[in-house]
């Protein structure tokens, strides 16, 4: 089971994209907690690769989902500047209040929520692709 | 992502609906503008109707909290749904943010405090 879509580097596109994912509730019967963290992936990364973008507006991103089984490999690809999600440095989440900043949270979010996820730079091209287990009563 | 103001006794409550992130977010923090320059209430944030949050999202409600850390009044966040109330516990927050299980509870929890 497979599904793609192509968006441009466009944060309402992501919006657009993220609302789109709804149907795979059903489709795969997905929980909505299962659904959340699958968004919140893709738009942590994705809001990464439009904001260290070179700018230049119009450049596609490729995003594929496949689910074999319990299994969901999540592929995107961009054309912009080389940028690796997974060497970028967590933020100290047991700071105090004061001491907290938010660089670095959202890919740190988006590797909590996946299993495994391996970067690579091909033909002037980011491609990052991740993995997610689904929890055992959605295979 | 849709926000309800409500003013009880001297606490304003945002209820946020839908989704907090990088294209939401902007727009809410413009209406927290003026609480964040200079608290003047308790604030609560009801997140009964939030189905999901993102970085971006959270970058607010940490700066919210910086905003009223020291002052005279409080703020307070409630009514997590299971996911969002998980990103808050992976990135730390739950320690640094005054999290409750419901309305009633951030309400209680700033009687007095007028």
């Amino acid at each position: 089971m497979k599904i793609t879509f192509r968006i441009n580097n466009d944060l309402s596109e992501l919006d657009a994209l993220l609302d789109q994912l709804q149907v795979l509730e059903q489709k795969w019967a997905l929980s909505r907690k299962t659904l959340a963290e699958i968004c919140l992936v893709l738009d942590e990364l994705i809001t990464n690769t439009i904001e260290h973008g070179d700018g230049d507006k119009g450049q596609p991103i490729d995003i594929s989902l496949a689910k074999t089984g319990p299994k969901l490999t999540i592929k995107i690809v961009d054309a912009g500047l080389p940028f690796d999600p997974t060497v970028c440095k967590s933020p100290d989440t047991s700071l105090p209040l004061e001491q907290r900043r938010c660089g670095g949270l959202g890919i740190f979010l988006a590797r909590q929520f996946c299993d495994h996820w391996h970067y690579n730079r091909l033909n002037d091209k980011n491609t990052l692709t991740l993995q997610k287990i689904l929890p055992e009563e959605h295979r | 992502m849709q926000t309800t103001i409500t003013q009880e006794k001297n606490t304003t409550i945002f209820a946020l609906s839908g989704r907090l992130d990088s294209n939401s977010a902007p727009q809410f923090e413009q209406q927290l503008q003026d609480f964040l320059r200079e608290p003047s209430t308790n604030l609560v944030f009801d997140f009964n109707n939030l189905d999901y949050i993102s970085s971006a999202g959270l970058r607010i409600v940490l700066n919210t909290a910086k905003a009223y850390k020291s002052g005279h009044y409080l703020f307070s966040t409630c009514a997590m749904q299971e996911h969002v109330q998980e990103v808050f516990e992976i990135s730390g927050f739950d320690s640094i943010i005054t999290i409750h299980s419901s309305i009633d509870e951030s309400l209680s929890a700033v009687k007095g405090r007028e």
